[in-house]
C-alpha cells in the first residue's frame, strides 16, 4: 500500500479523526486490548484442547494404561507410513509453491484480469470428490502417451501431483495474501531498474519477502498430506492415512492414541519447519521493508 | 495501468513508446500453472462432466435425466443444508479467526505464542474426519468428559438443561469451526502482520478510539484479504464430508455426503447423478468466486 | 474485455479439451457394457484375458497346472478385506505361506460401491491398484455380472455351495453370512437386551445407534429389514422396519452417531446391532476392557450373504482363481469360521463332520435365521433408503 496518493478513504480517515475529537488529541492507552487479547487467546485454547484432553482420557482407559501408546510406537508400520507421509508432503510443497508463487506474481502484477480464473481454479479442489479425482487420475493416466498408474514410480508421481493439486487452495491464498502486503509493483520496478531478470527478481526479491506466506500455506499442506486417505489408498501408496483408517476397523483406543500422536508429530514437524524458516534469514518476525515507501 | 503495463513487460522501453497490450508473453508466466492443473486436475475430470451427462441405468446413454435429478427435495435440501453450514462456519470462521490472530500477533501477547499458534493452526486446520467427530463426541457427548463433569459437579445436564446437543446442525457447525478456526489464523496472518504497529500508534496519537482505528484503518485494509479467506473457508466446509457423516450418520443431508453414497456405498448406485451433484457443487463454488470477486474488487479501492 | 468475456475465452477450450480427450480415451471405458462386455457369461471384457474357466479345470490334477500358473504372476490384489473381518487377516498370510505369492491389499475400508467403482476405473490398468478379486453384498453380483465386470469361475467345491447364494454361470458365489446380533458395552449397559422389543425399553434412552447410515450401509440397511421380522413384517414387506425405527427414534432411544468400537468402549453408543462375526471380533479386541456382550436376538434372527467374484480386469487371473480354490476349501472355510463367521460350505463339512467342535462352540446360536432371496433384498433395501428420511424422518435438526 502506498501513501504517495492519498484515496478518498485516507482523506475520509484523517478528517473524521479530526474532527471527532472534542478535545485536543492525547495518546489513548489501548491497555484494554492486552487484556482482550489474553481472553481471547485463553478461550481459544479452551475450545482447541479440551477435544484433545477427552481423546487422550479415553486412549488411556486401555489396560494397561500407556497401552494403545506404546502399542503405536510397536507397529513398524506407524513409523513407515508417517515417514513417507512427511516425504511426499515435503516434495509437494516445493513443487506447489513453484508453481503457485510465479503464477500469483504474474496474476497480480501483469494479469489481473486472470485473478478469477486462477481462483476458481484453485478452489476446484473442494468440490471434486477425492474418489472421483483419483479414479479420473487412475482413468487418464491407465495408459496413452504417460501412463503414470501402471508403476510404482509412477504412481508416486501421481500422488504427488494430486496433493499439489489440493494445496492449491490454501498455498494461493496464503501467497496472494502475502503478496497482497507487499508492494509487489515497487519492489520489481526496483528490481528492473538495477537490471535484474524477471527470474532474479523472483528468487532473490519476491520469494524471500513472502517467507511467511509460503510457510502458512506449507504447513496447510503438510497437514493435507499427513491426513489425506482416499487419493493414497486408492493408488495403494504405504502411507499415514489409509494406515490411520485401517486401525480403526476393530480397535478402539490404538485409533484415539494414534491421531494424538500423529497430531503432535506434525506439529513438532512444522514447528521445526518453522524454525528452519526463521534462521535462515537470520531475524524473526514478518516485517517487511520496502524500501523507503513506508 | 496499461502504461504501467508497458513498462513493465519492456523494462529497456522508453516512455514514449504508446502502450500495447502484450499479454501473449505474460500468458508464460502462467503457463505451467495451466499446464499443471489442465494435466492433473481438468483431465480427470474430464470423466467427470461427462459422467454427469451418463445415465448409469441404462447403459451409460447420454441424458440430461441427472441435471433433472438436481430438483428433487433430497437433493435440493442437501445443496441448502450445505450451503448454509458452509456460510455459517465460513463467516464464524473469519471472526473469530480475524479476532484470534490478531490477538496473537498484535495484541501484545508474547512473542513465541505467535509461533505456537501458527504452528497449532497447522495440525489443527486438517484435525477433521472421524478423529475430530469422535474427538467431540467424547468431550460433550453422552458420556464426555465435558458432560460427566458438568452433571457431577454442578448438576447441570448439557442437554436438557442447557440445551446443548452436539448431535444437530449447531453442534456440527461447532465441530467444523475447529478446522476452520486455524485455516482462517493461518491465512490471515500475513496480510494482519502487514498492518504496521506504527499505523496504531499512529491513530493513538491522533485521538482515535480502538473502534475508530477499526473502523477506519485496519478492517478497510484487511477487508480484501479477509473475503477471500472467508471464501477459501466456504469452500473447505463445502467439501467437508467424513466429519459429518461420522457425527450424524447422514442425518443431516449434505450434497458431499449423497455424492459419497451414491458413489461408494453398498447400494446400487448411481453414479452419473453423483457427478451431476459435483457439477453442482462446481457452479456453486463459480457463483461464490464472482461475489467475492465483485465484492473484492470493491474493496480494494481503499488500498489504490 | 470484461472479465466474463475473457473467462469464456479461457475456459472453454480447456472444458472442450476436457470432454473430448476424456470421451475419447475414456470412451472404452465408459461405454455401454452392451460394447465392452459382449458376452458377460462367457468371460471378460476387451482388454481381459479369457477367463471363462470352470472348476473342473482345477479339479483332479489341473490344480498343480493352476498353482503352477498362479505363482508366475507373481501376486494378488485385494480390495475391502479388513483384517479383522471374518479373520482376514490369517486368511492372508495363510494364502501367502502356502503357496509363496504375495498379497497387495487395496482400501480396506472400501463398501461395495467403492470395489466395483475400483474395477471400472482400472479397466485399461494392470497396475498394483487394479483389484483382481471382490467381496461384496449379495445384490452387487448380478449388477456386476450385467456390466461386465467380473469373470465367472466354479470352485472345485461348488457343488457345497447352497443354489440360493450362488450365480448359476459362476459370475458371483456366496462366501460367509453371519446374523445380525446385539452387540453391547456391559460396563454402561448392565443388562443387555435380549430380542428387538427390549431396544424400546425407555432405560436405553440415548444408546442405540446403527452401525452406518441406512440409505448407503449394507449393515445399517439390513438391520432395519431385521427389525421388521420381529415387529409384525415379514421379508417381504420391510416397512415395519421402517416403523419400528421411527418408534425407536421417537421414544428418543437412537442416536444419530455411527456406532464404532470406538463410540462404543467410550459410551457415547453403547448399543449397536452388527454381524456376529463383527461384535464376536470387537469382543474378542476388547478383552473385557469394556465387557462386550453380543446376544442373537431371540426373534427377527436375520442372515445376510456376502459374494465373492474375479473381476474381468484381472492382472492375476490364474492368482485370483488359485486364491479362490483357497476361500473354499476346507482350510480357508475354517479360517473363516474362526474368524466367527459362518462360511458357506458349514452345512456340507457339518455334515461331512469336518467341523471341530471347539471351534462351532464358538459360534452363537443361530437357528431359525432367516435368508432373503435377491429379490427380497433388492426390494426391501430400495423402499428402506428411499423412505429413512421421510418416516423416521431427521431428528438431527
Amino acid at each position: 500500500m502506498t501513501l504517495s496518493g492519498p484515496s478518498l478513504g485516507t482523506r475520509e480517515t484523517l478528517s473524521s479523526i479530526q474532527s471527532s475529537a472534542a478535545t485536543p488529541p492525547r495518546p489513548r492507552r489501548f491497555g484494554a486490548g492486552k487484556v482482550i487479547s489474553w481472553v481471547v487467546f485463553l478461550l481459544a485454547m479452551l475450545y482447541f484442547f479440551l477435544p484433545l484432553l477427552a481423546t487422550f482420557d479415553f486412549a488411556m482407559k486401555a489396560k494397561p494404561e500407556w497401552a494403545a501408546f506404546t502399542n503405536t510406537f510397536k507397529d513398524a508400520k506407524f513409523f513407515g507410513t508417517l515417514l513417507y507421509s512427511f516425504t511426499i508432503g515435503l516434495i509437494t510443497i516445493v513443487v506447489s509453491t513453484l508453481i503457485i508463487v510465479p503464477t500469483a506474481y504474474w496474476v497480480r502484477l501483469r494479469l489481473p484480469r486472470l485473478r478469477p480464473i486462477v481462483e476458481f481454479v484453485t478452489l476446484m479442489p473442494f468440490v471434486i470428490p477425492p474418489i472421483v479425482m483419483v479414479f479420473g487420475l487412475i482413468k487418464s493416466f491407465s495408459k496413452g502417451p504417460l501412463p503414470l498408474a501402471a508403476s510404482d514410480q509412477g504412481n508416486h508421481v501421481l500422488l504427488v501431483a494430486a496433493y499439489t493439486i489440493l494445496s492449491f487452495p490454501y498455498m494461493y491464498r496464503a501467497v496472494d495474501s502475502g503478496l497482497r502486503t507487499i508492494d509487489v509493483k515497487s519492489l520489481t520496478e526496483a528490481g528492473q531498474s538495477l537490471g535484474s531478470s524477471t527470474f532474479r527478481i523472483l528468487w532473490s526479491v519476491i520469494f524471500p519477502n513472502l517467507r511467511i506466506a509460503i510457510l502458512s500455506g506449507a504447513f496447510l499442506t503438510l497437514a493435507i498430506v499427513i491426513g489425506e486417505f482416499t487419493i493414497a489408498v486408492y493408488l495403494n501408496r504405504p502411507a499415514f492415512g489409509p494406515y490411520l483408517q485401517n486401525l480403526g476397523q476393530n480397535k478402539s483406543y490404538e485409533p484415539a492414541a494414534v491421531s494424538l500422536i500423529s497430531f503432535g508429530l506434525t506439529w513438532i514437524a512444522m514447528a521445526f519447519i518453522a524454525l528452519l524458516g526463521r534462521t535462515s534469514q537470520g531475524r524473526g518476525g514478518g516485517q517487511v521493508e520496502v524500501g523507503g515507501a513506508h | 495501468m496499461t502504461a504501467d503495463v508497458a513498462t513493465i513487460s519492456e523494462p529497456g522501453a522508453s516512455m514514449a513508446r504508446p502502450a500495447r497490450r502484450r499479454f501473449s508473453w505474460s500468458f508464460l508466466g502462467v503457463l505451467p500453472f495451466f499446464l499443471f492443473t489442465l494435466v492433473f486436475l481438468v483431465f480427470p475430470v474430464g470423466f467427470l462432466i461427462l459422467g454427469s451427462f451418463q445415465d448409469s441405468a441404462n447403459g451409460n446413454a447420454l441424458t440430461l435425466g441427472n441435471y433433472a435429478d438436481l430438483t428433487t427435495p433430497t437433493v435440493a435440501r442437501a445443496f441448502s443444508n450445505s450451503i448454509e453450514i458452509s456460510l455459517v462456519t465460513a463467516i464464524m470462521g473469519a471472526v473469530f479467526g480475524l479476532l484470534l490472530a490478531y490477538a496473537v500477533i498484535l495484541g501484545g501477547l508474547p512473542k513465541f505464542l505467535r509461533t505456537f499458534m501458527m504452528t497449532f493452526s497447522g495440525v489443527a486446520s486438517n484435525f477433521a474426519g472421524i478423529p475430530l467427530a469422535l474427538a467431540f463426541l467424547f468431550t460433550v457427548g453422552n458420556l464426555g468428559l465435558v458432560t460427566v463433569w458438568l452433571k457431577s459437579t454442578f448438576h447441570i445436564d448439557l442437554v436438557n438443561d442447557l440445551g446443548f446437543k452436539i448431535l444437530s446442525k449447531l453442534g456440527l457447525e461447532i465441530v467444523y469451526l475447529y478446522f476452520q478456526l486455524p485455516l482462517m489464523v493461518l491465512i490471515i496472518a500475513p496480510a494482519i502482520d502487514g498492518l504496521k504497529k506504527e499505523w496504531r500508534e499512529a491513530s493513538e496519537n491522533m485521538g482515535a478510539s480502538p473502534r475508530q482505528y477499526w473502523q477506519y484503518v485496519a478492517l478497510p485494509i484487511l477487508l480484501p484479504s479477509i473475503l477471500g479467506c472467508t471464501v477459501l473457508l466456504f469452500g473447505n466446509a463445502f467439501g467437508a464430508q467424513a466429519t459429518a457423516y461420522q457425527l450424524t450418520s447422514g442425518q443431516i443431508p449434505l450434497v458431499t455426503l449423497l455424492i459419497g453414497a451414491q458413489i461408494s456405498g453398498d447400494v446400487l448406485h448411481n453414479p452419473g447423478l453423483a457427478y451431476a451433484m459435483a457439477m453442482g457443487m462446481v457452479v456453486i463454488m463459480g457463483v461464490s468466486i464472482v461475489l467475492y470477486s465483485i465484492l473484492q474488487r470493491r474493496s480494494e479501492r481503499w488500498l489504490r | 474485455m470484461t472479465t466474463k468475456q475473457s473467462f469464456f475465452r479461457l475456459a472453454a477450450p480447456f472444458a472442450m479439451a476436457a470432454i473430448v480427450v476424456s470421451a475419447c480415451s475414456g470412451g472404452g471405458a465408459t461405454q455401454s457394457p452392451s460394447s465392452s462386455a459382449a458376452a458377460p457369461s462367457t468371460g471378460g471384457g476387451a482388454s481381459a484375458p479369457a477367463s471363462a474357466a470352470t472348476g473342473s479345470e482345477a479339479a483332479g490334477g489341473n490344480m498343480d497346472k493352476l498353482i503352477a500358473d498362479a505363482k508366475a504372476e507373481g501376486g494378488l490384489t485385494t480390495i475391502a478385506l479388513p483384517h479383522s473381518w471374518c479373520n482376514y487377516g490369517e486368511v492372508i498370510t495363510g494364502f501367502t505361506a502356502k503357496y509363496g505369492i504375495p498379497i497387495n491389499e487395496l482400501n480396506p475400508d472400501a463398501g461395495s460401491g467403492d470395489e466395483v467403482e475400483a474395477i471400472k476405473a482400472n479397466k485399461d490398468n494392470k497396475g498394483p491398484q487394479a483389484p483382481d478379486v471382490i467381496d461384496v453384498g449379495l445384490s452387487f453380483g448380478p449388477q456386476a455380472k450385467t456390466d461386465g465386470l467380473i469373470a465367472p469361475y466354479k470352485v472345485s467345491t461348488w457343488d457345497d455351495i447352497p443354489d440360493t447364494a450362488k450365480d448359476a454361470d459362476g459370475s458371483w458365489y456366496g462366501d460367509y453370512y453371519g446374523v445380525l446380533a446385539f452387540e453391547t458395552n456391559k460396563a454402561v449397559v448392565p443388562t443387555p437386551p435380549a430380542d428387538w422389543k427390549d431396544l424400546l425399553d425407555p432405560s436405553h434412552k440415548n444408546q442405540i445407534a446403527l452401525s452406518g447410515d441406512p440409505r448407503v450401509s449394507n449393515q445399517a440397511i439390513q438391520t432395519v429389514y431385521a427389525a421388521g421380522l420381529a415387529n409384525g413384517g415379514s421379508l417381504d414387506d420391510a416397512q415395519k422396519g421402517l416403523d419400528f425405527f421411527k418408534q425407536l427414534n421417537d421414544a428418543g432411544n437412537l442416536v444419530p452417531t455411527i456406532a464404532k468400537p470406538g463410540t462404543i468402549d467410550q459410551g457415547a453408543t453403547p448399543i449397536t446391532i452388527r454381524w456376529t462375526y463383527n461384535a464376536l471380533q470387537h469382543k474378542k479386541d476388547a478383552n473385557g476392557n469394556p465387557e462386550i456382550d453380543v446376544t442373537v436376538p431371540a426373534s427377527g434372527r436375520f442372515a445376510g450373504v456376502y459374494v465373492q467374484a474375479i473381476s474381468a480386469f484381472a492382472p492375476h487371473p490364474n492368482a485370483a482363481k488359485l486364491w479362490m480354490e483357497y476361500l473354499y476349501s476346507d482350510e480357508g472355510q475354517l479360517l473363516w469360521l474362526k474368524g466367527f463367521c459362518n462360511p458357506i460350505r458349514y452345512e456340507a463339512m457339518n455334515a461331512a463332520g469336518k467341523i471341530p467342535a471347539d471351534l462351532a462352540a464358538t459360534l452363537p446360536d443361530t437357528s431359525g435365521a432367516v435368508f432373503p432371496t435377491l429379490d427380497q433384498l433388492n426390494k426391501a433395501t430400495d423402499l428402506i433408503t428411499k423412505n429413512w428420511d421421510s418416516v423416521v424422518g431427521a431428528d438431527v435438526k
